[in-house]
């Protein structure tokens, strides 16, 4: 099994799809001649041309909306949003036309947009967001986020397959910090949460860039047994899982990288008092971005987000309580 | 009886004692209010249509309140009394008089015991407060939390805590010697002494049977449908029906109308048609209808009546009880489906005829399609003497009387 980063897993996931599916179109700004802006599909335009690989205008209400349009008459569009903080500008196209057209015509939209998504690397308010929760709200749109590079690879191709509309949240800072073995060819990883790591006194419920966090934050925390859940699928939430989790450890920490306020760990955390309550041996604790935009400041910016210590403390003041 | 806010109220409900069961009645209640009961231990009797039963405790606590009075009938899942558990439910009944059951009767003895044990609990708990898992590990687990050593922050009790707990509950101590030294009352006896006559001869009877003949016992599953129509349309009873089916398979199968006397075997041609008659509490008797294969159903009816008259009112003559070739047992009528009878020595086989029950049938219709039929059904069993023949003979005339009762027109 070929050892891939985080990067070259989602390119491996896009150029096998083109290879095995001649509906599959990919579309984005300066994704084809300049290879993209983290270069996900560099050389892809020599390989499938610019009508497979097309480099759009700088408008992302035009990329989703034509990628809908694809999608209804039978092609797998996937759309590259430079950063995901940029969807805002084609959020009518995809929280209104694509998210709701089964429900109001019957056509299935089967169309992946790719959310480059979080911030640590001083990118400021406008290329660090993580807006994942925007689209839980919002009927009708799947939202996956992978923390490992096989998982980016499995759930990009789960997500291509998948007949409704798929936001992908691909989170740059794992681009190249993230390695692992990936199985060669197409494959399918389920939309449902991945225990990364088991354990009995506490789990720690992350998604994304926070999943390693939460690995280093709890690999040695005084001899506790602290279990990590990779949600990996936030819609759908894998709400067995989550449960199965809080009932054996019954102490739970729940970290979002994006800002706290209706986050996808506040969901987590209703989910918990409703249905896991009988469980609890303690407070739900949340971790989360405060409600704040991502200063430029790299000293600012570690201090709004979740860290290892942040969540360290978190664990440590549970575990006592 | 005050509940503070520690307190955790559970419901004893009326609980579901079977799938068709909607409602059941107190019968008699265990507790009164403020008495203390272990989880399990039976706070009240039921009864509903189906049978009486005890109802356990759902939690260890004090019962607060009856809600159901003796002799109400309520819907499954009434709420019939409630148990604080929380950090008071262990506190000590109040010290007056606990209030009377709503009925104002008496009820058992127990509460006067299991309340005393409440004096042990330790006061001054009430501030804790415990997580919902703690809680319900302790609720499962019949603990008392205010039993349970906190290391939490500020003494609180961790579900670590109260698993620790439940793991290092004492267990009951074995008792040092396996024979118990507590002896039972000696039976009352109502009727000592020896054995009647009637009661050492079937005895003797019984037991040299068994000692003697090889016994083997073969079953036959029998629709009485057409048995039941005729017998209704003739005013007989069905044992006359089995007793014609029997005697005609006998002529099929001569071999089971016969004695063997140690290595002698003989096989007759005439069937004297034994029949056990109870004597109630007195015993058994097997008359006998010599020549039985001359009579109708109708016959044999009314002969059987006659030997079952004469025989419970005494008047049997020694003749009336010997030669019999064959014998049929028929205790039914309790709804006995079963038995393995014991050979009426020396004959060689007795047959055994029980309850007809409706029971739910695979029927197959002439162009070989299955359904599900309800049938009058009964078990025949044999009780057959491997020395004289073989299991293949035995189910051989099995099957022929099964074939004549069910072609009975």
């Amino acid at each position: 099994m070929p050892t891939l980063t985080y990067l070259q897993a989602i390119s491996s996931a896009l150029r096998d799809e083109l290879r095995a599916d001649e509906r599959v179109l990919l579309m984005g700004e300066d994704i084809g001649v300049f290879g993209g802006a983290f270069k996900v599909t560099d050389g892809f335009v020599e390989e499938f041309g610019i009508e497979r690989v097309m480099d759009t205008p700088l408008a992302e209400s035009g990329i989703i909306g034509t990628a809908v349009g694809a999608a209804v008459v039978g092609m797998r569009p996937v759309c590259e949003m430079q950063f995901s903080d940029f969807i805002s500008c084609g959020f009518d196209q995809l929280v209104n036309v694509a998210g709701k057209m089964h429900y109001r015509q019957g056509l299935a939209v089967p169309i992946t947009v790719r959310l480059p998504s979080g911030g640590g690397f001083s990118g400021g308010p406008f290329h660090s967001q993580n807006p994942e929760a925007w689209f839980m709200h919002s009927p009708g749109i799947k939202v996956v986020a992978p923390s490992t590079a096989e998982d980016a690879k499995g759930l990009l191709h789960a997500a291509i397959h998948d007949p409704n509309p798929v936001c992908y949240m691909e989170h740059k800072h794992l681009y190249r910090r993230v390695k692992g073995e990936v199985p060669s060819g197409v494959f399918e990883t389920p939309f449902t949460a991945r225990v990364a790591r088991p354990g009995s006194d506490l789990v720690v419920i992350a998604y994304g860039a926070m999943v390693s966090v939460a690995l280093e934050a709890t690999e040695d925390l005084d001899g506790a047994s602290v279990e990590v859940l990779d949600l990996r699928s936030l819609v759908p939430l894998d709400e067995e899982a989550i449960l199965d989790s809080v009932e054996r450890c019954s102490k739970v920490v729940i970290i979002d990288e994006a800002n706290a306020t209706c986050a996808a760990g506040a969901q987590v955390a209703a989910l918990i008092a409703e249905k896991g309550f009988e469980s609890l041996d303690g407070p739900v604790i949340r971790v989360a971005t405060p409600d704040v935009p991502i200063p430029f400041s790299p000293p600012l910016e570690a201090a709004v987000l979740p860290g290892v210590d942040r969540v360290k403390e978190a664990c440590r003041e549970l575990l006592a309580y | 009886m005050s509940s503070s806010p520690t307190d955790l109220l559970v419901d004893v409900t009326m609980p579901q004692m079977g799938v068709s069961v909607a409602e059941g009645t107190v019968v008699a209640w265990r507790v009164e209010p403020g008495d203390r009961i272990e989880a399990e231990a039976t706070i009240c009797e039921i009864s509903t249509d189906k049978i009486d039963t005890e109802v356990p405790s759902p939690a260890t606590g004090v019962v607060t309140e009856i809600l159901v009075p003796i002799g109400e009938t309520v819907e499954v899942g009434t709420v019939m009394a409630r148990i604080a558990t929380g950090a008071n439910g262990v506190a000590p009944a109040p010290a007056g008089k606990a209030p009377q059951p709503l009925d104002g009767s008496t009820v058992g003895t127990p509460t006067t015991e299991t309340s005393s044990s409440t004096s042990s609990a330790p006061a001054g708990n009430g501030h804790r407060r415990y997580s919902p898992v703690v809680q319900r590990i302790a609720a499962e687990h019949g603990i008392d939390l205010s039993q349970v050593p906190g290391t939490g922050r500020g003494g609180r009790v961790r579900k670590q805590d109260v698993l620790a707990f439940v793991e290092a509950a004492p267990v009951e101590e074995p008792p040092l010697h396996i024979e118990s030294p507590y002896r039972p009352e000696p039976a009352a006896s109502v009727a000592g002494g020896e054995l009647s006559r009637m009661r050492r001869q079937i005895g003797e009877h019984m037991k040299r049977s068994l000692d003697t003949a090889a016994t083997c016992t073969t079953w036959i599953e029998v629709d009485m449908s057409r048995v039941e129509t005729a017998r209704a349309r003739l005013g007989v009873t069905a044992l006359a029906f089995v007793a014609r089916a029997s005697i005609d398979a006998i002529r099929e199968h001569p071999a089971l109308n016969a004695w063997l006397e140690g290595e002698k075997y003989t096989c007759h041609t005439d069937v004297n048609l034994g029949i056990a008659v109870s004597l109630g509490d007195d015993g058994l008797i097997v008359p006998v209808i010599p020549r039985a294969h001359e009579l109708s159903v109708e016959g044999l009816a009314a002969r059987v009546k006659d030997i079952a008259r004469r025989a419970r009112g005494r008047e049997l003559t020694p003749d009336d009880v010997r030669g019999g070739t064959f014998t049929i047992t028929n205790p039914g009528q309790y709804g006995s489906i079963m038995a393995t009878p014991i050979i009426n020595q020396p004959q060689v086989a007795i047959l055994d005829f029980e309850a007809v029950i409706k029971r739910p049938v695979v029927v197959t219709d002439a162009d070989g399609n299955d359904s599900i039929a309800i049938r009058p059904m009964t078990i025949l069993g044999l009780s057959w003497d491997h020395r004289a023949l073989d299991g293949a003979l035995s189910a051989q005339f099995l099957a022929t009387i099964k074939r004549n009762l069910e072609s009975v027109s």
